[in-house]
């Protein structure tokens, strides 16, 4: 594990359109309680936050009592408002480094249902461009944080990375998103049954000619499924995205080992339904956007090509920071 | 002890001079690994009988030998197998699994105890089958995945496989005391059908809301798995205060310290351990806030909950181990870091245990 910060604040929009900041910090428990929640004039808060973060805790694999976690609200949310829990949960992991986000967070989110994980929905109706909202159409689930399936959801869903590289400000990791539902009626052509709302035709037709050719390769998944897939940036180009999608589709379908973390991939190919990893354009720029932006970890994919021009110290860089690469030729188990 | 021996024997011969007792022992070796045995038995090859007695102190018998269990010890008869199975090393990924092939080995001499004796007198109760054992051996696994101790990402390299292998061979020798002949990746799809699974879950999710939609709102209680607190409680405690001091002994001989430091925190640490295995060994009973006095159920389930989560401690302390036995200088003070933190789990979950209420300062 990184060395956890000692201090975390996550925030969140209120219904009246102010913010609430919640402040995590972490010190020895020294035998007092495990978590300890203080919200000016509102003590009904404060238990339920405590509840609630107790309760996300059982999702985590690793259970560490040596740390006491102390979380403040900054003011009292309004009647009813339960917006907050989401940033609750995510200072909490935040300050002991379970998560280890690189920029501050505005989080909306509630849930019925912390225990399993789940986010069930937000009350705030618009959220802003920026701000992280649980519920369906944002964050699902806190595993979804890190692209993972719920494996306790009826649709699945998975998310994979990929470096979007253009030379300009926009640099950065671009998510694409694969959903699938299990399809009653057997016997459709696949094709038809992907949907891609976000992209325009041409690309629809090509995002449906991969998955087709993947899920070929992969011999299952063919007339089994309703497929929508979903890009978090939609104006990019070139097909380095393919291997990105590939591996978000197998996850999604429950047929790929997982990562702990993100899984940050590039790669075309012009045979997918031979399983092949082609190499793609602009090594250099892509690897130090990885470089930048893998944390603890993360698994980075790569065409196998490029594991001869790999930059020095590319490799230990990722190594250290707990985060593992490796280079491809094919998709599937070894 | 001689002469309750002897009378035993006695009575066994005298009772059915030729007969075997009846014990069925087709399903050994092929759907159950260890099956518990009546005295008199004949040992069938190639089986060997191992007898535990009340301290959980156990001994082997080869085949051949004639069960002849003393005052209190209970007797298995355990096929080495070949045995195969099935294991699914991430929930969310139930298409993709390992197909492990393991056998119980004979006694290592070496050793003081055997790991899978100890495992068959803390753990199994009765009969061990081997889909029972393969859910234990599939929690074990996705746990250390989970946590990150064994690293199985998307596209694995032969590396990062052949790494993967030496951690899980020695994770399931340590835990459970079986070895690992063979492990490979196999699709499960045509056996464990994704798709199948998510339609019967939307399924049963449907089902769920329309008669939800009439009672009101459901309400959000604080969810709470049912269990029966004294069974829970009997065996967490049973397993903690037999496997306690194998893993106390165990873990001073995994680590030769190489400096004063380090032989400071290994025996800081040995000694933490035998005050938790102390403290388990006089824990008050589950039903009593003092002598004579009952304890409120819901604070009987409060304490069975904290022996689970020290029983899920121990599980860890024993895949730590694991570790510790294949790692080299490199990885131990990481190592030391993680046992810090899973006594330290131990020890908050056996005062917990211990405590007749929660105190005041722990509820605010």
């Amino acid at each position: 594990m990184n060395a956890p910060l000692t201090q975390a604040t996550c925030r969140s929009v209120s219904l009246d359109g102010g913010t609430l900041t919640i402040t995590a910090t972490r010190r020895p428990r020294a035998g007092r309680a495990d978590v300890k929640c203080s919200a000016p004039g509102a003590p009904a808060v404060a238990e339920r936050m405590q509840q609630v973060v107790r309760l996300a805790r059982h999702t985590e694999p690793r259970f560490d009592s040596r740390d006491q976690v102390v979380l403040s609200l900054d003011r009292a949310p309004g009647e009813g408002e339960r917006d907050w829990e989401l940033a609750a949960v995510l200072a909490d992991r935040m300050v002991r480094g379970v998560i280890q986000l690189t920029e501050p967070v505005i989080a909306n989110g509630w849930s019925d249902a912390w225990h399993l994980g789940r986010i069930d929905g937000r009350m705030l109706p618009k959220p802003a461009a920026g701000v992280l909202a649980g519920g369906v159409d944002g964050l699902p689930h806190l595993g979804a944080l890190n692209g993972q399936p719920d494996p306790g959801a009826g649709i699945s869903s998975a998310r994979a990375w990929f470096p979007m590289h253009s030379g300009g400000d926009q640099d950065g990791l671009g998510w694409v998103e694969v959903s699938v539902r299990p399809l009653a009626r057997a016997g459709q052509d696949d094709e038809d049954t992907i949907s891609v709302p976000d992209l325009d035709a041409v690309r629809q037709s090509e995002v449906r000619a991969v998955l087709g050719g993947s899920r070929h390769f992969d011999g299952r998944g063919q007339g089994q499924w309703r497929t929508t897939v979903r890009f978090g940036e939609s104006r990019f180009s070139g097909d380095s995205y393919q291997l990105a999608l590939v591996m978000a589709d197998r996850m999604a379908r429950g047929r790929e080992f997982l990562a702990r973390g993100r899984v940050i991939a590039t790669g075309a190919s012009s045979a997918w339904h031979a399983g092949k990893v082609e190499s793609v354009e602009a090594l250099a720029p892509k690897c130090a956007l990885i470089a930048r932006e893998a944390a603890a970890g993360d698994r980075v994919l790569l065409p196998k090509e490029w594991e001869a021009a790999l930059p020095q110290g590319l490799r230990e860089e990722l190594r250290a920071r707990g985060a593992s690469l490796a280079c491809v030729e094919r998709i599937g188990i070894i | 002890m001689l002469g309750s021996l002897f009378k035993d024997a006695l009575r066994g011969t005298l009772r059915s001079p030729l007969r075997q007792p009846d014990f069925d022992a087709t399903r050994l070796g092929r759907v159950a690994m260890a099956l518990p045995a009546p005295n008199g038995l004949t040992v069938p090859a190639p089986c060997a009988a191992v007898l535990v007695d009340r301290g959980g102190r156990s001994r082997r018998l080869a085949s051949g030998a004639r069960i002849a269990a003393l005052e209190g010890e209970t007797a298995w008869c355990v096929h080495p197998g070949p045995y195969a199975c099935e294991l699914a090393p991430f929930a969310g990924a139930p298409e993709i699994g390992l197909q492990v092939h393991f056998a119980i080995d004979a006694s290592d001499p070496r050793a003081t105890h055997q790991r899978f004796d100890l495992f068959l007198a803390s753990e199994a109760g009765g009969a061990v089958e081997l889909s029972g054992f393969a859910a234990l051996a599939q929690n074990a696994l996705q746990r250390e995945l989970a946590q990150g101790n064994l690293e199985l990402p998307p596209c694995t390299t032969l590396e990062e496989w052949n790494a993967f292998r030496s951690g899980f061979n020695q994770l399931m020798y340590t835990r459970f005391g079986v070895t690992v002949d063979d492990c490979v990746p196999v699709d499960l799809g045509a056996a464990r059908d994704y798709a199948a699974t998510l339609d019967a879950r939307l399924a049963a999710q449907l089902d769920a809301v329309k008669p939800a939609a009439h009672d009101a709102a459901p309400v959000a209680a604080a969810p709470q798995e049912a269990f029966v607190p004294a069974c829970e409680d009997a065996r967490a405690l049973r397993r903690l205060f037999l496997e306690l001091p194998c893993l106390m002994c165990a873990v001073r001989m995994a680590v030769l310290p190489a400096d004063q430091d380090r032989f400071r925190q290994h025996q800081e640490l040995l000694r933490r351990l035998d005050l938790v295995s102390l403290s388990v060994g006089t824990m008050p009973a589950l039903e009593l806030a003092a002598p004579g006095q009952p304890l409120a159920q819901e604070e009987q389930l409060r304490r069975a909950r904290h022996s689970r989560r020290a029983a899920a401690a121990l599980d860890e302390a024993w895949a730590l181990l694991a570790r510790l036995k294949i790692a080299g200088e490199g990885p131990l003070d990481c190592l030391f870091d993680e046992a810090d933190r899973i006594v330290a789990n131990l020890e908050t979950e056996s005062q917990a245990r211990r405590n007749a209420t929660v105190p005041e300062e722990l509820e605010a």
